[in-house]
């Protein structure tokens, strides 16, 4: 036990020395695929909003495969998601409301 | 952009950016104001609890005097029902 507790710091040590350069490849990704829409993305956005309302009237999101249903029902999943991780941040708590 | 191991990252589209983003300033906003309205609720039952407390404690501090007294009286009638 003794032992174990004495090899804490150099396993924390090397864990953080470990994760380093993957937390530096993460942030290379994020700073593109999560980057928060610029002013000169306003266009496209208002585009995409148009298409999905469009495809939504005219019945065009019933003729899709099932590998693009699937893929477009996880990513609108993950998008609707980001709406409680917000939650969590704005009631400054993971579980429940803490009153 | 050379010392990617996954190669260059992927364009995501904007629009699920501004999904993401919105979605997420809509959920701390909506988070916070949730958690003001639930709290502000909860003192109000807090105060009610307090003073039900208050009543409650009154009546049973009344209802244990009675008992008492009637145990009292009870154990005299035997003691002297004895003699």
């Amino acid at each position: 036990m003794a032992g174990a507790v004495a090899k804490l710091p150099s396993l924390v040590n090397s864990a953080i020395a470990n994760a380093k350069p993957k937390f530096a490849i993460f942030l290379k990704y994020a700073k593109v695929e999560l980057a928060p829409p610029k002013p000169s993305e306003i266009s496209q956005i208002k585009a995409g909003i148009a298409k999905l309302l469009s495809s939504a009237r005219t019945g065009a999101w019933k003729q899709q495969t099932v590998k693009q249903a699937t893929l477009n029902t996880l990513v609108g999943a993950e998008v609707l998601f980001w709406f409680y991780v917000g939650e969590c941040i704005g009631k400054r708590h993971i579980v429940g409301y803490n009153v | 952009m050379a010392d990617l191991p996954y190669g260059p990252p992927v364009r995501v589209s904007p629009l699920i950016r501004f999904g993401r983003w919105s979605f997420l300033t809509a959920g701390i906003l909506y988070g916070a104001f949730h958690q003001n309205r639930l709290s502000k609720r909860e003192v109000k039952i807090r105060e009610v609890e307090a003073k039900e407390k208050a009543i409650r404690d009154e009546k049973i501090k009344r209802e244990k005097a009675i008992a008492a007294a009637a145990e009292l009286k009870n154990l005299e009638e035997m003691v002297n029902k004895k003699d």
